[in-house]
């Protein structure tokens, strides 16, 4: 509910009535027309079958059996999906603003014309292209295991360490942590693309008028910027709270050490393909939406304070 | 700076080397440093599955190309009517695409698989490609909304006022505009799709329509044997479209602007 | 724009004809004709599904092709996936009424499938035999008194000792015949203290398999009635125990241990010699020793009281069942019946999946069997006298025993819990889990 009032707020034009009232219906309904005919065939089915199997016990092999609200009942005294809820919600706020914050400075050093432009940017990205294969968690045992490349370092800057930090419940969050933060390079592009977009003329103007270099950031570059970043953070938090894969496969499907990566969703794959719990995976699932609707909402709120729009 | 490709070039680095050890000395040695050339790896990988690992790629190719093209053709128009136009049901319209990613696939997959059966397409690549022929990659929509939406709305006024209808100014005055965000989704669309596992896996059965995420986890069985270095050769030979894919795509991320007239 | 459009889709169909050209370099021909042009009067076609690695694809397709040859009317279409792979597809596949006609099964997930009436019972199916495994492992494949899996494989438990690292640093192996849990730390301990702590000394026990045992030396059943049966005080036991290798050092620490825990198995300490010796299903010696060459003995499991005998049983490795989706029973149980009685599948598919269940295809491999191999079936031999009846298989609702028990056990390692407070919550959730499931 309280989304689409705030959608209200961010689709609504600065500056009260900048047109008139017509309407564009019979166009939209042309622009529109794959997504709607996507959305009714493919997308309303699946979605409302899933908020009706978080109301039954569906173990997938069988017809689902109507429980009411047993399923959300549940959740009240299911300690995995409170310790679950806490590891994600650590995940977000920590890995996303080092994430986006590593993205964004990466990619206004990157647009300032650097030379060889070209194999940065493309060595940047190269974390994201491997993020999610086998071969990365691998690596990772490789690098943060207890004989691991990362206590070789601590130990030739003095530090001695024999810490498994990938096998110890304490630090084995900070690990993924990382390997998320390591993938910057998809905000970052979605940055560099932002900047790509401002257009030129602005800079010229203000070179005429004789802003500093500085004056200029501040001036147009960022709140031009505004409507991407804010693309940025609202889809880091959506996806973030989905977070899914990295610990995935670094925890062989566990979660572990003893739940320590036990992300929201990878709990609900556990309780809907690992033991048959489709019907308590989809209210799972449904209260993740309440979550990140929630989160997206303020996000739109917030946004009419510092997003600056064009239109 | 430098750190930070360091940082960033080290797991490609160490992943070709690994591809060239044999299985044994893959996990007790994390330095980038070739120590063998061990090239068996790569033919024996490429021939493993039965079925030669081209044709998994090949597979993969046609998939990622269909949502290229779907992407980037369905996602553009809806995010051209969310941004510039007025319509009835804007807002919860815009709020539903919003919702619809942040549903969780585990639990949309079982209804949306039994779709596909119900239609007798399971086992095709359809249920892989229509979908994003109909714009339901919502984080695409959304990504051009935010771009149209920081273009300069005089553009498409001065070009109503010369008589342009919407599908004019669409296609005319911004599509060209948008070239960053075009490739931009191009680019993701590439990537993600590529390395899709899940469902991939769900909805190909038949070993000749497998992609290469799938038979890149075929060489791993946790109960018995595995073949590391020829899934590590493999997983360097199915990044390499990748790498073509971002350098090349990454070309259009061009100040799209300042190319074109605005007086 | 027209350009760059146009320019993008070249490219894009560049590389895809780039790849089409690859795809075909290596192949002589579409993969997809030779099977329907050598078959021109199939009238059936089955799907026959399983997971595993590269090896097992392999050779389970030859065995296909064998099989399309001695039946030339009925098709077979192999698919394959990861373990965890497998079950998301199979799950899924069923519940859009399209599963595969002939599926590989794992005791864990046997009664899940079978009590939701997924399988077919293949007692009714004409076209296969039972006949030839033992009444015992048979057994291992039947639920509600029905017949719904026919076990491929058996395999023993036991102790995997690495001689090569003995030999290194000197330390003898304790007489193994009599031998009991706290001998068992005390050599563990050994190792650890002459290799100064290089090896670590034995791995803890930490799987179903390995609890069944425990349970049965303890006189406790793991399950009873389609319901989780052992002791809060045994579980115990059997968690206090890993808590005491680690802590004592004759073990790997915790974190090394989870740290490790989701490797497979060739990659595991005990397959790169930094630990001495696992537990294990002792037919997977070949796969723990693929990488090292080590030299490996397989010991007997240690035990309360040398003169305890009926606790142990063979396992099924894995069991090939039937869908009940299946349009073509009896062709699906022909072939089922060829992959487990016909001598022709047992040549092409050797001990891949583990030692035969089927004795005669046992025999009948004997020849061609590798030096551990051979260890694996004298070993198995050598425990005759200490079998007892086969246990109730993983209930309905169980399937995720073996991460059930690998969490509490890495609570009690990490001090989080302590053992019987571990043992008392991992009770009460393999029993609310069966509880929901029924």
């Amino acid at each position: 509910m309280s989304l689409l009032k705030l959608q209200k707020l961010a689709l609504t034009p600065k500056g009260g009535q900048t047109r008139s009232n017509t309407r564009d219906n019979k166009a939209a309904l042309v622009f529109l027309g794959p997504w709607l005919l996507g959305s009714v065939v493919l997308v309303i089915g699946p979605m409302a079958a899933s908020l009706y199997l978080s109301f039954t016990n569906y173990n997938l092999l069988q017809s689902p059996k109507w429980v009411g609200a047993g399923n959300f009942a549940r959740m009240l005294t299911d300690t995995r999906l409170h310790h679950s809820l806490e590891v994600t919600f650590l995940y977000v706020l920590i890995g996303v603003p080092l994430q986006l914050g590593a993205a964004l400075g990466l990619a206004l050093l990157l647009d300032r014309g650097l030379r060889g432009l070209t194999f940065y940017r493309s060595a940047f990205y190269l974390p994201s292209l491997l993020g999610a294969s086998v071969a990365i968690a691998v690596l990772w045992r490789l690098i943060f295991g207890g004989t691991g490349l990362f206590n070789t370092i601590l130990g030739l800057i003095g530090i001695e360490s024999t810490t498994s930090w990938i096998g110890n419940p304490d630090t084995a969050l900070s690990t993924i942590i990382l390997l998320h933060v390591w993938t910057f390079g998809s905000p970052m592009v979605i940055f560099l693309a932002g900047l790509r977009q401002i257009p030129v003329e602005f800079y010229e103007a203000a070179q005429i008028d004789g802003a500093t270099t500085f004056q200029q950031f501040r001036g147009i570059t960022i709140p031009l910027l505004t409507p991407i970043i804010f693309f940025n953070l609202v889809l880091a938090i959506i996806n973030s709270f989905q977070a899914f894969t990295q610990a995935f496969i670094v925890s062989a499907g566990s979660g572990g050490p003893s739940d320590s990566t036990l992300f929201y969703t990878l709990y609900l794959y556990q309780e809907g393909f690992g033991a048959f719990r489709m019907g308590y995976a989809s209210a799972m699932a449904w209260l993740l939406v309440l979550i990140v609707g929630a989160c997206t909402a303020i996000n739109f709120w917030a946004s009419k304070f510092w997003v600056h729009y064009e239109d | 700076m430098v750190a930070v490709v360091v940082l960033a070039l080290y797991p490609i680095i160490w992943m070709i080397v690994s591809s060239l050890r044999p299985d044994g000395s893959i996990f007790s040695n994390p330095s980038p440093a070739p120590t063998t050339f061990h090239w068996q790896n790569y033919q024996y990988g490429w021939n493993a599955l039965g079925t030669p690992f081209g044709r998994y790629l090949l597979n993969s190719a046609i998939i990622v190309l269909g949502a290229i093209v779907g992407n980037v053709i369905t996602c553009s128009m809806a995010a051209y009517a969310f941004a510039r136009l007025r319509f009835r049901f804007q807002k919860p319209a815009f709020g539903f695409m919003l919702l619809t990613i942040m549903l969780p696939i585990h639990v949309m997959i079982v209804p949306q698989y039994i779709l596909w059966a119900k239609a007798d397409l399971v086992n095709t690549f359809w249920p892989l490609i229509v979908p994003k022929f109909l714009a339901t990659d919502a984080f695409f929509t959304f990504l051009m909304v935010q771009f149209i939406r920081g273009l300069p709305k005089e553009l498409d006024e001065a070009a109503r006022i010369d008589g342009a209808g919407h599908g004019r100014i669409f296609l005319q005055i911004l599509m060209p505009l948008m070239a960053p965000a075009l490739a931009t989704t191009a680019i993701f669309t590439f990537i993600w799709t590529w390395n899709d596992f899940f469902v991939q896996m769900i909805y190909l059965t038949d070993p000749d329509k497998y992609t290469a995420p799938i038979a890149l986890r075929s060489f791993i069985d946790a109960q018995s044997h595995s073949s590391y270095g020829a899934m590590f050769a493999m997983s360097v030979v199915s990044v390499i479209p990748l790498l073509i894919a971002f350098a090349v795509g990454q070309k259009y991320l061009v100040r799209g602007i300042a190319t074109t007239g605005l007086k | 724009m027209k350009p760059l459009i146009r320019r993008g889709l070249a490219l894009t169909a560049a590389t895809a004809f780039v790849l089409g050209l690859a795809g075909c370099g290596g192949s002589d021909g579409p993969a997809g004709d030779a099977s329907s042009v050598a078959d021109p009067v199939a009238t059936v076609e089955l799907r026959l599904y399983w997971w595993g690695g590269d090896a097992r694809h392999e050779r389970t397709q030859q065995a296909i092709d064998a099989f399309m040859a001695k039946y030339p009317n009925i098709k077979v279409t192999g698919e394959f996936s990861d373990w965890s792979g497998y079950w998301d597809k199979l799950a899924t596949s069923t519940a859009g009424g399209n599963s595969p006609d002939v599926v590989q099964m794992d005791q864990l997930y046997l009664a899940s499938y079978a009590a939701r009436d997924t399988l077919t019972d293949l007692g009714a199916v004409s076209t296969l035999d039972t006949s030839q495994l033992e009444p015992a492992v048979l057994g291992m494949g039947q639920w509600g008194g029905r017949q719904y899996a026919m076990p491929v494989s058996t395999a023993a438990f036991g102790l995997l000792v690495n001689l090569d690292v003995l030999d290194q640093y000197g330390v003898t192996l304790p007489d193994t015949e009599k031998w009991n849990w706290d001998d068992l730390k005390a050599f563990g301990l050994e190792i650890a203290e002459k290799s100064g702590g290089a090896v670590a000394g034995v791995a803890p026990m930490g799987n179903e398999y390995s609890l069944q045992l425990f349970a049965r030396q303890k006189g406790d059943n793991l399950f009873e009635d389609d319901q989780i049966a052992i002791r809060p005080e045994t579980l115990a036991a059997y968690f206090q125990h890993a808590l005491d290798l680690a802590q004592s050092g004759a073990g790997p620490s915790a974190s090394r241990l989870s740290e490790t825990a989701g490797l497979a198995i060739d990659q595991s300490d005990f397959a790169t010699g930094k630990v001495a010796a696992i537990f294990s299903q002792v037919s997977q010696v070949s796969a723990y020793t693929a990488g090292s060459g080590a030299n490996v003995q397989i010991v007997k499991t240690p035990s309360f009281d040398a003169n305890q005998t009926k606790y142990e049983y063979f396992k099924p490795g894995m069991y090939w069942a039937m869908s009940a989706q299946t349009d073509h029973p009896e062709e699906a149980g022909r072939l089922i019946d060829f992959l487990i009685n016909d001598p022709e599948a047992a040549a092409i598919l050797g001990t891949e999946r583990g030692l035969p269940a089927n004795p005669a295809m046992l025999d009948s491999l004997t020849a061609t069997l590798t030096e551990n191999e051979a260890k694996a079936v004298a070993y198995s031999q050598s425990l005759e006298g200490l079998l007892g009846d086969a246990p109730a298989i993983v209930p309905n609702g169980a399937s995720e025993l073996d991460k059930i028990i690998a969490r509490y056990q890495q609570e009690v390692l990490f001090e989080q819990r302590t053992a019987l407070d571990a043992a008392n919550a991992m009770i009460k959730e393999v029993k609310d889990s069966i509880n929901s499931a029924a």
